[in-house]
C-alpha cells in the first residue's frame, strides 16, 4: 500500500483525451480546457449502449452532425472497429471531413437542393431515416433527443469535485446542452448555490430569442435539443461572433491558451462575471482546441473578408428585458432558473411585438 | 435503545476448557458519509464509506477447547460470529474448537455495523486465541463471507468499500478526519439490512456518484471536513427515493440553519446525525443550536461523538 499514487501511460488515445485541464487564467478564473470534448459523450454513449445491446459489432452508427461530434464519434468507432456513417451539410470545415474520412467514416452530405424544401437541419434528419432503413442493424447516438449525452460528464463534475474546494460559477457554451445540463446537474448535488452561466449566440433559438442565420458555428442551435434542462441556468448570455472570435484571439494572447471560438466567448463572459463578481471561483467551460480556426478566426484576412477584423469587444453586455428582444450584440437576461415555455409564455401573456 | 446488552455475558470459565484464549474488539459505525455505485477496474461495484463510530464496539472473547472441534457462541442467535469464528480458525489450520462470547453496546437494525463488529471482534479474538495473524483484506473477506455485505470496520482508515465483495475500491490512506457528530434516530422503526432490497439506480444517478466520489476524495486529502459534510448531504438526499426519512426537507434545513458541515443518514438504517468540524471554533455554539433546533422538530434524543473516539456522552437506552 504506497503513499502515492504513480503515474502511468493512458491505454487508449481516446482516454488520455476525453478529461479536460483545469487552468487558473487569473484571478477567480478558471478554465476547464478541452482537447474535444465531443468525445466523452462519444464514447460514454457508444459504450453504454455496447452494454446494453442496442449496438452489436455487426451494428453501423448513423449521426447527423457537421461537426465535433461527429470527430468524437470517429475516433471512437475506429477504435472499437464500427462503420460510422455521418450526415452532413455542404458547410461542413472541408479540413474536418478529410480527417473524419481519414478514420474510416463515411461521409454522407445533404446538398442545398434537399434542404430547400423543409430546411436543412430537417433534410438531415431525413437522410439518418433512409441510411437507417438500408442497415440491418443501425445505432443513431442522437446527440440532442438522448439525454444519455449529459451522464457523460459525470466524469467532469468528479474531476471538478476534487480539484477545487468550491465553485461559485460555472459558464457553459451551449449546443445540444449536453454539457451545461450534465456538469451542472451534478455539480448541484453538493454546491446547490453554483450559478450557472450559459453562453449562446444570436440567431439560436435554444433560449428563446428569434431564429436566425448563425455566424459562430458550435454554438448555440436551430432546434431545441431534448438534452437541455433550461431550468438549471441563472442567466444567459448571447455573444455574437465577432466579439467570440476576437476574445478567442485575446484567449491565446493573454494566457497563450489556444481554443476554439466557442471557448472564446466563454472567456468573455467568465471575464465579466469575475469583474463584476469578486472572491467567487468561476470556472469558464472551453469545448476545443484552436486547431481548427487556424484559417478562419486566427486568419485576419478570413476575418477582413467576414467583416470581423478589429471587432472591439464591448465592456459590457446589453441588459434585456426578453429573449424575444434580442438583436445581434452582447446581451445579457436573468433566466432564474425557469423553463423554457415559463420565460417565452412571459411575452405571450403581455402580447407579442 | 436496546436488550442485547442485557443478554451478552461475560465468558463463562468451564472445567477441562484449555488456557488458549483470546480477545478482540471492533468499533461500530453511524451510517455511511456516501454509498452508491462506483467505478473500479473498468466496472461498477455498489460501495460505500462507513462514518466510524467509536462509542459503538463490541467485545468478543474466545476460549479454546482443545478435546473438541465444536464452536459455540453466546449469545447463541450471533451465528455470523460463529461462522467467521470457525472460518478464521480453518484458515489458520486449527482443529481444536471454541467458545466464543460477544459482548455489543451497538444495537441492531439501526444500519450501526453491528453485526460487522461481532464478526470482526471475532475474528480478532479468534486470532489472538491462536496466536495467529492474517491481513485485514483477509479479515475483510471473512466478514463478507458470513454477513453476505460487510462494513469496512476492520480497517483503520477512509476507504470506499464494496461491501457485497469485501473489495477496497478506493483506499483515501487517511484516517477519518476529527467530526463532531450529533446523532439520532431518524427512522422509528429498525430495518433488515439483509432484507433490503439493493438500490435500484438510474445512469444519472450512478454518474452523479462520481461528482460525490471526487469531493469525498479532496475532503480526505485536505481534511475539510465541509468538502466531507456536502458530499454526505448530497448521498443522503440521493438516498431518499430509495430508504426516505419522513422529515428529511426539515432535516436539511436544521444542517442548513445551524452551519453543519452536513447530515448524514444510514442509508440502510435508522440512524442519522449532524456533521460539525471539531475544528470549527464556535463549535459548541453550534452544537448547542443544532440540539435545540433538532427538539423544534421533535428529534428530542441525541447523542454525541468524536469520529476519533474522543467520546462525550453515550446514547442512554
Amino acid at each position: 500500500m504506497s503513499a502515492f499514487r504513480i503515474r502511468k501511460p493512458f491505454t487508449d488515445v481516446v482516454d488520455s483525451a476525453v478529461l479536460p485541464r483545469l487552468i487558473h487564467l487569473s484571478g477567480d478564473l478558471y478554465a476547464a480546457a478541452f482537447q474535444l470534448m465531443k468525445l466523452l459523450p462519444a464514447q460514454f454513449v457508444l459504450q453504454r449502449a455496447l452494454e446494453q445491446g442496442q449496438l452489436t459489432e455487426r451494428s453501423t452508427v448513423i449521426e447527423t452532425t457537421s461537426g465535433t461530434y461527429g470527430l468524437g464519434l470517429a475516433m471512437v468507432c475506429r477504435r472499437l472497429g464500427l462503420p460510422l456513417i455521418l450526415v452532413g451539410d455542404t458547410a461542413i470545415d472541408s479540413h474536418l471531413r478529410r480527417r473524419l474520412e481519414a478514420l474510416g467514416a463515411r461521409v454522407s452530405i445533404v446538398s442545398g437542393q434537399a434542404a430547400r424544401t423543409g430546411g436543412i437541419q430537417q433534410a438531415r434528419l431525413d437522410r439518418v431515416e433512409r441510411i437507417r432503413a438500408r442497415h440491418r442493424s443501425p445505432f443513431t447516438p442522437g446527440q440532442y433527443d438522448n439525454t444519455m449525452h449529459a451522464n457523460a460528464y459525470g466524469r467532469v463534475a468528479e474531476l471538478i469535485t476534487e480539484s477545487f474546494p468550491q465553485v461559485d460559477a460555472l459558464i457553459c457554451p451551449v449546443g445540444s446542452g449536453s454539457s451545461s445540463t450534465g456538469i451542472a446537474g451534478f455539480l448541484r448535488l453538493l454546491w446547490p448555490d453554483l450559478v450557472l452561466i450559459g453562453v449562446d449566440t444570436p440567431g439560436s433559438v435554444l433560449f428563446g430569442a428569434p431564429n436566425g442565420r448563425r455566424r459562430l458555428r458550435g454554438l448555440g442551435n436551430g432546434l431545441l435539443p431534448k438534452v437541455l434542462d433550461h431550468s438549471l441556468f441563472d442567466e444567459v448570455h448571447w455573444v455574437p461572433a465577432g466579439d467570440a472570435f476576437a476574445m478567442t484571439r485575446r484567449l491565446h494572447a493573454d494566457h497563450t491558451l489556444f481554443m476554439g471560438p466557442t471557448s472564446g466567448a466563454a472567456y468573455q463572459v467568465g471575464q465579466w462575471w469575475t469583474r463584476h463578481n469578486p472572491g467567487g471561483t468561476v470556472l469558464a467551460v472551453m469545448p476545443d482546441e484552436g486547431h481548427r480556426y487556424q484559417r478562419t478566426v486566427f486568419h485576419d484576412a478570413w476575418l477582413r473578408r467576414e467583416g470581423l477584423a478589429g471587432v472591439e469587444t464591448p465592456r459590457e453586455p446589453t441588459e434585456i428585458a426578453h429573449p424575444g428582444d434580442l438583436e445581434d450584440r452582447w446581451s445579457r437576461y436573468a433566466w432564474r432558473r425557469r423553463t423554457r415555455d415559463e420565460v417565452v409564455d412571459l411575452r405571450a401573456a403581455v402580447g407579442t411585438r | 435503545m436496546s436488550s442485547q446488552q442485557d443478554e451478552a455475558q461475560g465468558t463463562l470459565l468451564l472445567p477441562g476448557d484449555s488456557d488458549r484464549r483470546g480477545w478482540g474488539t471492533a468499533h461500530g459505525h453511524h451510517g455511511e458519509l456516501l454509498q452508491g455505485v462506483f467505478e473500479f477496474a473498468g466496472s461498477l461495484h455498489r460501495g460505500l464509506v462507513t462514518l466510524p463510530c467509536p462509542i459503538m464496539s463490541t467485545e468478543a472473547s474466545v476460549v479454546v477447547t482443545e478435546e473438541t472441534p465444536e464452536w459455540t457462541v453466546h449469545p447463541p442467535w450471533k451465528t455470523k460470529a460463529l461462522l467467521a469464528a470457525r472460518a478464521t480458525a480453518d484458515i489458520l489450520g486449527e482443529k481444536a474448537g471454541g467458545a466464543v462470547s460477544v459482548q455489543s453496546n451497538i444495537p441492531t437494525g439501526f444500519g450501526m455495523g453491528s453485526s460487522t463488529s461481532d464478526v470482526t471482534a471475532t475474528i480478532r479474538a479468534v486470532l489472538s486465541a491462536f496466536g495467529g495473524t492474517l491481513p485485514t483484506d483477509r479479515i475483510a473477506r471473512i466478514a463478507v463471507e458470513a454477513e453476505r455485505a460487510a462494513d469496512p470496520l476492520m480497517y483503520d482508515r477512509m476507504l470506499l468499500f464494496a461491501h457485497r465483495e469485501g473489495l477496497i475500491l478506493e483506499d483515501f490512506k487517511v484516517r477519518m478526519p476529527r467530526i463532531k457528530v450529533i446523532g439520532f434516530v431518524a427512522r422509528p422503526e429498525p430495518i433488515d439490512t439483509l432484507a433490503l432490497a439493493p438500490a435500484r439506480y438510474s445512469r444519472w444517478e450512478i454518474e452523479s456518484f462520481r461528482a460525490l466520489r471526487g469531493m469525498l476524495r479532496r475532503g480526505a486529502a485536505e481534511g475539510d471536513v465541509a468538502a466531507l459534510g456536502r458530499a454526505a448531504t448530497a448521498s443522503a438526499r440521493l438516498n431518499q427515493r430509495f430508504l426516505p426519512i419522513e422529515h428529511f426537507p426539515r432535516l436539511l434545513q436544521v444542517t442548513e440553519e445551524t452551519r453543519a458541515a452536513g447530515i448524514e443518514v444510514a442509508h440502510s438504517g435508522s440512524v442519522a446525525g449532524l456533521l460539525f468540524d471539531a475544528a470549527d471554533p464556535n463549535l459548541a455554539g453550534k452544537t448547542d443550536r443544532a440540539r435545540r433546533e433538532l427538539l423544534r422538530i421533535g428529534i428530542s434524543h441525541t447523542w454525541e461523538f468524536f469520529t476519533d473516539g474522543d467520546d462525550e456522552r453515550l446514547p442512554d437506552s
